[in-house]
């Protein structure tokens, strides 16, 4: 009960970061996914059932809110991803705060990826950004991602006994 | 672990949430999707939420603009002034040409070509994924905002409503990819359909492709392109930009690129036209 609700509460922080992105940059959604590195977060400390569900939640969110005409896309490829980084999370050890941005590179890559190819197979029109944006994308993800882990986990270091 | 799930556990469940996600998305795409039970509850609960950020981030920049403006303000009120005699002219000129073009329409026996009702809307949130180029507006049926209403800037056409609830409304703009308004380049009458491109980089041009005009018909770069009705969703006469440039595109159709003039980066108000635009289509039409 406790996870979801930080979850829950996780998932608000990063909609509310994308909304006030949007109000400052006209394109934040070409820039950072907060949803992403939620879903990241959770696979990596919950395994791949909390990554998975956590992932199927911020994708419909998003999608609901910043997604096109057919919605699911994104909440599937979340999923994925969030099933991927946990299941490997549980088999990798992916401490450090290097070797989490580069998941979340990894992460990032993977769920722009799917979401292209579900788009094509479902023959859905999406806008399809070039390698250089998904990889720039994908980048400052990573960056802020690895900045933003290593953050919780000294604070989560510095509060337990 | 809240979520401790048994290994053998797992892979069913993924499975069985993938195929859940696909039913979904296969029943909106044959449905035409747009207005979904789960879109309507997810975009009410967290209206408010996104109607705070968007007051507090408003609020901060406001007063950071309200700073701003304090230091330049004597020279800025000297110009302002001057601008205002500027305008004050230009309004008498347009008030005339105004009275003579409303005399010249009653003695031709014509009615106003848009005679548009419109609801001011503010911009929530803008394009949070990049695969899409749509907006969320604090307007929705309660303000009678309609699904595919024409959405306006004053520069010209943004796109059209996908989804509208009691308070909020989402908006695809022409930039998307799955987007499309019937157009008409104004010197010549010659139709098409505006749409965002093929593939958009993120350093690439925010132009729109102008399809179905056929190799034979005379446009020209500077053209001023114009919704044309016929798709009714859309009032005619709208300005929608200008032709970019024109090329020889592949089979029978020239490819057109369109400039357009509604400035999509930088929106914060806009106009939702009330009412069906298929009115002002068969009222143009019979005329």
């Amino acid at each position: 009960m406790r996870t979801t609700f930080w979850t829950a509460v996780a998932l608000l922080g990063a909609f509310l970061v994308e909304t006030a992105l949007g109000r400052l940059l006209p394109t934040p959604g070409r820039l950072l996914d907060p949803f992403l590195l939620v879903v990241v977060y959770c696979a990596i400390v919950g395994g791949e059932t909390h990554g998975m569900l956590a992932g199927a939640a911020a994708g419909w969110v998003q999608d609901a809110h910043f997604g096109g005409r057919i919605l699911g896309i994104g909440a599937i490829a979340k999923l994925v991803v969030g099933f991927g980084v946990g299941y490997f999370a549980g088999r990798l050890l992916l401490g450090g705060t290097g070797v989490r941005a580069l998941v979340i590179l990894l992460a990032s890559t993977a769920d722009a990826l799917l979401v292209q190819w579900l788009a094509s197979v479902f023959d859905i029109e999406v806008t399809l950004p070039g390698p250089l944006a998904l990889a720039a994308r994908a980048a400052a993800n990573a960056v802020v991602g690895g900045l933003f882990f290593a953050l919780l986990e000294r604070r989560a270091r510095s509060i337990t006994p | 672990m809240a979520f401790a799930v048994a290994d053998r556990r797992r892979w069913p469940l993924l499975v069985g949430l993938i195929l859940v996600h696909l039913a979904v998305i296969s029943h909106q795409v044959d449905g035409g999707g747009g207005v979904s039970l789960l879109q309507g509850l997810v975009l009410r609960a967290l209206l408010p939420f996104q109607l705070a950020i968007k007051g507090t981030v408003s609020g901060a920049s406001e007063l950071r603009r309200s700073l701003a403006r304090l230091r330049g303000a004597y020279d800025e009120n000297l110009r302002l002034a001057e601008e205002v005699r500027r305008l004050e002219l230009l309004v008498q000129e347009r008030s005339r040409q105004s009275q003579d073009a409303a005399g010249l329409r009653e003695l031709l026996d014509l009615k106003p070509v848009l005679p548009l009702e419109t609801v001011a809307a503010d911009v929530l949130s803008r394009e949070g994924v990049p695969f899409y180029r749509t907006l969320s507006i604090d307007k929705g049926t309660e303000d009678g905002v309609a699904l595919d209403a024409a959405v306006l800037s004053p520069r010209g056409v943004l796109g059209r409503v996908i989804w509208s609830g009691p308070r909020s409304a989402r908006v695809q703009t022409l930039l998307d990819r799955d987007s499309g308004a019937g157009v008409l380049i104004e010197r010549t009458r010659t139709t098409g359909v505006v749409s965002g491109q093929v593939a958009l980089s993120d350093a690439g041009s925010p132009d729109l492709v102008m399809k179905y005009v056929l190799e034979q018909a005379d446009v020209v770069a500077g053209d001023l392109v114009v919704t044309s009705g016929l798709d009714r969703i859309y009032p005619k006469g709208l300005v929608v930009g200008r032709v970019r440039s024109v090329g020889k595109g592949a089979g029978l159709f020239k490819d057109i690129r369109v400039e357009p003039s509604a400035q999509f980066d930088s929106l914060e108000h806009v106009l939702v036209v009330l009412g069906r635009a298929s009115e002002d289509a068969a009222g143009a039409s019979a005329r």
